[in-house]
């Protein structure tokens, strides 16, 4: 007979996917402003 | 000794509580000495007994803990049959994975109140492991990110719905190019048996990283 989960994927519950957030983590570059904004901020601070 | 099956006490929810937060610390760690982001966002903590690296980057920390709470209903009902960490470079072509193999045993052999500090000493060898794998592993190429997979059955994804929701941190399936890796290389770095879960963690790593 026919495999007929072949001919329908989304009829096989059972088979094997692999999942990852549709959203990106923050970008090196991103986090490097963050610390940068946030040395200048302590050294701000400290200068008080 | 008593023998209990896993629905005698909630040890799903016992055991998702236990490796979130475990994954949560290797994450980070991985994060550190792979080099993904810079070394001034992560202060030195005290996890398992032993210090590690964790971020105070406010967006990168939420991210983490968004993507682990989606992932959490899955590793309850023992359908996370595994949690990958991938480092892409710039083409966000997979460079490295961290894979963490985990499986619940069906039954639970219940010795003494030794159960929960022997898996808290198990764990610890996986961070102590993460910690200097930099030494067997190469160089990654400049302006690499991350990403996190989850593996599991078509029918689980139904236990990931709710929470995506609630979080707004929806899910899709891989593509090809953020599975597949030519000719990696496999690096075994701990494996761990308990009476309640157990874990392989290894690394593949790209032949040709640049």
């Amino acid at each position: 007979g026919k495999d007929h989960t072949k001919l329908n994927p989304f009829s096989d519950g059972d088979k094997m996917v692999i999942l990852l957030p549709c959203r990106s983590p923050p970008s090196r570059e991103r986090v490097q402003l963050w610390l940068e904004a946030r040395r200048q901020y302590e050294s701000l601070q400290r200068g008080l | 000794m008593t023998t209990l099956t896993r629905q005698d006490l909630n040890f799903g929810q016992v055991v998702a509580d236990i490796l979130c937060e475990f994954l949560e610390v290797a994450i980070h760690l991985i994060l550190y000495v792979r080099e993904v982001y810079p070394s001034g966002i992560f202060q030195k903590r005290k996890k398992y007994n032993v210090p590690v690296q964790m971020s105070c980057h406010p967006e990168l920390n939420q991210y983490i803990q968004d993507t682990l709470h989606c992932i959490k209903p899955l590793i309850e009902k023992n359908d996370a049959e595994k949690v990958v960490v991938v480092i892409m470079d710039k083409e966000r072509h997979p460079v490295e994975r961290f894979v963490f193999e985990i499986s619940q045993p069906p039954l639970l052999s219940i010795s003494s109140d030794t159960l929960l500090s022997h898996v808290e000493q198990l764990l610890r060898a996986f961070i102590l492991k993460i910690s200097v794998c930099d030494a067997v592993l190469n160089n990654n190429p400049p302006g690499c990110s991350f990403s996190v997979l989850v593996h599991t059955r078509d029918a689980a994804t139904r236990n990931m719905e709710k929470v995506q929701v609630i979080k707004d941190f929806p899910w899709i399936v891989a593509d090809e190019q953020e599975v597949h890796m030519q000719e990696p290389r496999l690096i075994p770095l701990k494996t761990m048996t308990s009476d309640l879960v157990k874990m392989q963690l290894y690394v593949e790593e790209r032949a040709q990283k640049t």
